[in-house]
């Protein structure tokens, strides 16, 4: 069953464009990964899926219901979320506190109950925290939950940004190059822990990476993008022998000498 | 040194001693010396002491309590001085409420308003036109002046109205993006003073720039509140309302929410986080904080004109947070006081005492260079400087420090992990 | 009542034209400075202030030796104008140096803060010196172009009331065009120019090409400084008496015109200037006759503030600027 449909998406940025009529599908608990050289329109098409940019034309479809035209925050409330290729923590507060924040639709402690301290609230203050502590667990951050998040280490910093995209419990999870940065050591738990997300968290996921050992080794299904266009799709095996692919990614004539 | 302030920091005992031997010692000092404006400020700091100390908030509460509702004021009643003492503790009071509401909105929501002192005007207009004859002439039914005894309502209608207008300001304010906001927002702020200025026609509303006069007092079972000394204890009521609200507020899901929009905007939005609707909150829990202060304040002068609500004053406020630390309530509040003593009593002492030396001939300094015309230099300075080397202010924001206990699970599912998330969503959806 | 709005428009045009004449070329100081460091130098309209200043204390020294009445009105201004933009430019770069350039990669929230820390500081220096060397920090200048030239608009149609002009306000407009025409042609045809608008674009590309940014961006501000210094002087002319607080709310119109015109556009803001400055004088006049007296010329600045906050809600790019994208 397909838990996100894409048809004919295009974006263009005055007479550039950055994306054009791409078409997908994505299986329900698949993990789905969009490759491509730089430039190729792939951020973009993770901005206009979560709401970040409007498409110029286009369709998607989450659960065969339309997001376009939704604001990122509806987009997330949907069950979309996602990290940021370019690290988007919030710097100055806890790590914990940083996950909690990704529980915001799921508190309501309004303004009055707040400032009253209701029961209520503090219980489900209690709650949130120790569950923003289990997910910091899951990712192996726990040691660090009393830490300022801008002061964690690059690779700690990528996995905190995945605990704060699960705390909004999502149903689809885009990750923006998650293992951009990391060491070998780091990449091989990273990718463990995406293994093991889809597999526990009844989750559906969709990467953008250029560490090909990760994408191979995990996804069953990739996207490849250039030049904004959609040119080929396929499990691994597929791409790999993909002669499109190769030209996109080495250049033409690359792929008959490597034949 | 430091070896020294650690000891002192293991030992409560020695702390509970020096604590309490220094507010025995300023009492007196105060009580004994009432002229002496630096016993009244010294006993004042025995709260920031006070606050440096290990003890629990609950102790500390208890003894700030008690120092601000019986010490102070028994301290300072002793002499002439009482009432300008107590004027001085009123206004700083005032000034740190509207503060801590200036921190919401610049220090954990990240969105520079210059023209916060708007909502305090709103708050001091809406008792000013209905506690004096003014509202007679376009109210279509009621006498006016309202009686004394409507302040107290009055107090949660400045603070709603200041909220709405908040709210109202900040619908079209806020799509504006970034640093514009800051040029918007004084934009706003002058406009509102200027309305106010010329409200006099073609319905004499505020009766322009000749303000409003005589605005009545307020009146508690049959007692009119008429001196500082006991609008001291309105304000201090009120203050204490405003600093359990914030310190609530912060760490709560909206405190975060704030935080998140200041720290990164479009992150905050993929978190689910409704931009508009909580910067809105942030303005409008902020300029409720005014619109409340601005009643007590056009009660408390009995007279009201646009002139108290200039630029000025809202560059005023934002310095008490700039110096204090943006985001942090100990250090609005601490700058909040350190600001308004030294416009009401370090400037005009320092330039007494000058002219006192001019007169004797010892020196002579120009008018010019009057200390108490200084105001605009010092917080020039102030702004530049702090901005440049201490950008997080004299006390910091701290972040909440969990419990690692609490955080762990104590029921045994604790194994279960992650397969008992699944259950806890459905608990907290529900 | 159509009638009485026309009666008073040559006027109305005229005085207009002054007043958008100043705003356009200190709004060109904000629009340099946003376009490069994307900050609103809320210190601007202080420099501009500060040139009124040093201008009109020049103007009475002068006049103090007696040299101004032995010396051509015209040489005089022009000397005037030379000092004081060496004068505020340098103080402008001054400013850059030690308020902005330690901030360039904090928030933008505390460079911000030290912007507006810097206008309050040259407010009080500069009421300071006044007060001290004049006993009051209001200034009247001498007068250097004072004759009244009447214009018989009457003549073009009946509807048209006379209006008169100050001799000044073709100084004014003149050196105006001098100095924003000499600009243009710097930024688009000199090698200078062309390092500041590739600094303007992006930065650390601009940095790879050995332009030397630093460089760039004083000379940025110097030159909007001297701009806005220059203007300071020409206001005084014109208007005569000047004091340390013109500055704020000038500057808040000028930066509303830089909007206006979009916002890191040096023609744009040109025209913004212009515009705004006709427009308000169009309010102030004909306020008070279209409202039936409800609402006083006092609103002028209400109205500029509101201009300013339309264009920014529903057109942030302004009149002639380009629709920016965030990168995500």
């Amino acid at each position: 069953m397909s838990i996100l449909t894409v048809k004919n998406l295009t974006k263009q940025f005055g007479g550039l464009v950055a994306n054009s009529n791409i078409d997908m599908e994505v299986q329900k608990g698949s993990i789905t990964a969009v490759i491509g050289p730089n430039g190729a329109g792939k951020t973009t098409f993770f901005n206009m899926v979560t709401g970040v940019y409007q498409p110029t034309s286009g369709e998607i479809l989450l659960n065969n219901e339309s997001i376009v035209g939704l604001k990122p925050h509806q987009v997330t409330k949907k069950g979309i979320a996602r990290t940021f290729q370019n690290i988007r923590l919030f710097g100055a507060i806890t790590v914990l506190e940083n996950v909690m924040v990704g529980m915001h639709n799921h508190l309501h402690g309004g303004l009055f109950g707040t400032i009253l301290n209701l029961p209520r609230v503090r219980k489900e203050e209690k709650e949130a925290r120790r569950e923003a502590y289990r997910l910091l667990e899951y990712v192996g951050l726990e040691s660090f939950f009393n830490e300022e998040a801008r002061n964690l280490p690059y690779g700690a910093q990528r996995k905190l940004e995945i605990a704060r995209a699960l705390a909004t419990k999502p149903k689809v999870l885009l990750l923006d190059e998650p293992a951009a940065g990391m060491n070998p050591k780091e990449t091989s738990e990273l990718t463990k822990l995406i293994y093991n997300m889809r597999e526990e968290l009844d989750l559906t996921i969709i990467l953008i990476e250029h560490d090909m050992k990760l994408v191979m080794e995990i996804s069953e299904h990739i996207v490849v993008l250039d030049h904004g266009e959609k040119i080929a799709e396929g499990t691994p095996d597929e791409i790999r022998n993909n002669e499109k692919v190769i030209e996109a990614y080495l250049g033409k004539g690359a792929a008959t000498t490597a034949s | 040194m430091k070896n020294w302030l650690h000891t002192i920091q293991q030992n409560k005992r020695l702390q509970a001693l020096i604590v309490g031997l220094y507010i025995v010692v300023t009492f007196f000092s105060l009580y004994l010396a009432q002229k002496s404006v630096v016993a009244f400020l010294l006993l004042l700091s025995s709260l920031l002491l006070l606050y440096f100390t290990t003890f629990s908030n609950r102790v500390k509460w208890l003894i700030g309590g008690l120092v601000m509702v019986v010490l102070l004021p028994l301290a300072a009643s002793q002499g002439e001085a009482y009432q300008s003492y107590m004027e001085v503790a009123t206004l700083v009071g005032i000034y740190i409420a509207m503060a801590l509401g200036l921190n919401i909105v610049v220090g954990m929501a990240g969105l520079l308003d210059l023209g916060f002192v708007a909502f305090f005007a709103l708050g001091a207009y809406t008792y000013g036109i209905f506690a004096t004859g003014q509202a007679n002439n376009f109210m279509p039914f009621g006498h006016y002046p309202l009686s004394g005894e409507s302040f107290w309502v009055f107090i949660f209608i400045g603070c709603f109205v200041a909220a709405l207008f908040g709210i109202l300001l900040g619908v079209p304010v806020l799509r504006v993006k970034g640093d514009y906001l800051a040029i918007v927002t004084l934009g706003f702020g002058e406009i509102i003073r200027i309305i106010f200025n010329n409200l006099d026609k073609p319905v004499n509303i505020t009766n322009g720039a000749m303000g409003l006069a005589s605005v009545q007092p307020p009146r508690l079972f049959g007692i009119d509140f008429m001196y500082p000394s006991q609008f001291y204890y309105i304000v201090l009521v009120i203050l204490i309302a405003v600093i359990f609200a914030v310190r609530r507020l912060e760490f709560s899901k909206i405190g975060r929410a704030w935080k998140a929009v200041r720290e990164n905007e479009i992150a905050a939005q993929a978190m689910g986080i409704h931009l508009v609707k909580t910067k809105l909150m942030a303005f409008a829990v902020g300029a409720s904080f005014s619109g409340m202060m601005g009643v007590v304040f056009a009660a408390k002068q009995t007279f009201v004109d646009p002139t108290s609500f200039t630029l000025l004053e809202s560059i005023t406020i934002l310095v008490m947070v700039i110096l204090g630390g943006m985001g942090s309530v100990p250090g609005v509040i601490l700058g909040a006081a350190l600001v308004t003593i030294l416009n009401l009593q370090v400037l005009t002492e320092l330039t007494n005492w000058l002219n006192q030396l001019s007169l004797n001939g010892v020196i002579s300094v120009p008018d010019a260079l009057s200390p108490a015309k200084m105001q605009r230099f010092i917080f020039g300075i102030i702004l530049i400087l702090f901005a440049l080397y201490r950008p997080q202010g004299l006390l910091p924001a701290k972040n909440p420090v969990f419990n690692e206990k609490e955080l762990k699970d104590t029921d045994k599912l604790v194994n279960a992990g992650v397969q008992k998330e699944a259950t806890q969503h459905v608990h907290l959806d529900s | 009542m159509i009638n009485e709005v026309l009666h008073t428009l040559p006027q109305v045009l005229i005085d207009g034209l002054t007043l958008g004449a100043v705003y356009a070329i200190v709004a060109l100081g904000y629009t340099m400075v946003y376009g490069i460091l994307e900050l609103i130098n809320f210190a601007h309209g202080e420099i501009f202030m500060t040139g009124a200043f040093v201008g009109t204390a020049i103007l009475l020294t002068f006049a103090g030796f007696g040299w101004l009445a032995s010396m051509p009105a015209i040489v005089a201004l022009i000397l005037v104008l030379v000092v004081t933009s060496v004068v505020t430019g340098l103080l402008g770069m001054g400013i850059e140096r030690v308020a902005y350039r330690p901030l360039r990669n904090a928030p933008k929230l505390i460079t911000l803060i030290t912007a507006i820390g810097v206008s309050f500081l040259l407010q009080d220096i500069v009421r300071f010196i006044a007060e001290l060397k004049n006993g009051n920090y209001i200034l009247t200048g001498p007068s250097l172009f004072s004759g009244q030239i009447g214009i018989k608009a009457s003549s073009i149609s009946s509807i048209f009331n006379d209006a008169s002009v100050k001799s000044s306000f073709f100084i004014v407009l003149i050196v105006a065009v001098i100095m924003m025409v000499t600009l243009d042609f710097f930024v688009n045809r000199t090698k200078w120019g062309m390092a500041m608008r590739a600094v303007a674009q992006d930065r650390e590309t601009a940095a790879l090409m050995s332009v030397n940014v630093n460089k760039v961006i004083a000379l940025t501000f110097f030159i909007g400084s001297a701009l806005g210094g220059a203007t300071g002087v020409l206001f005084a002319i014109q208007y005569g008496t000047i004091d340390p607080y013109i500055g704020f709310i000038l500057g808040l119109k000028a930066f509303t015109a830089a909007v206006l015109g979009g916002i890191g556009n040096i023609r744009g803001a040109m025209f913004g200037g212009i515009l705004l400055g006709v427009l308000e004088m169009f309010a102030a006049a004909n306020l008070p006759v279209v409202s039936h007296g409800i609402l006083g010329a006092e609103y002028k600045d209400v109205f500029a503030f509101a201009i300013l906050i339309i264009v920014l809600i529903f057109k942030p790019e302004g009149l002639f600027g380009k629709v920016s994208v965030e990168k995500v």
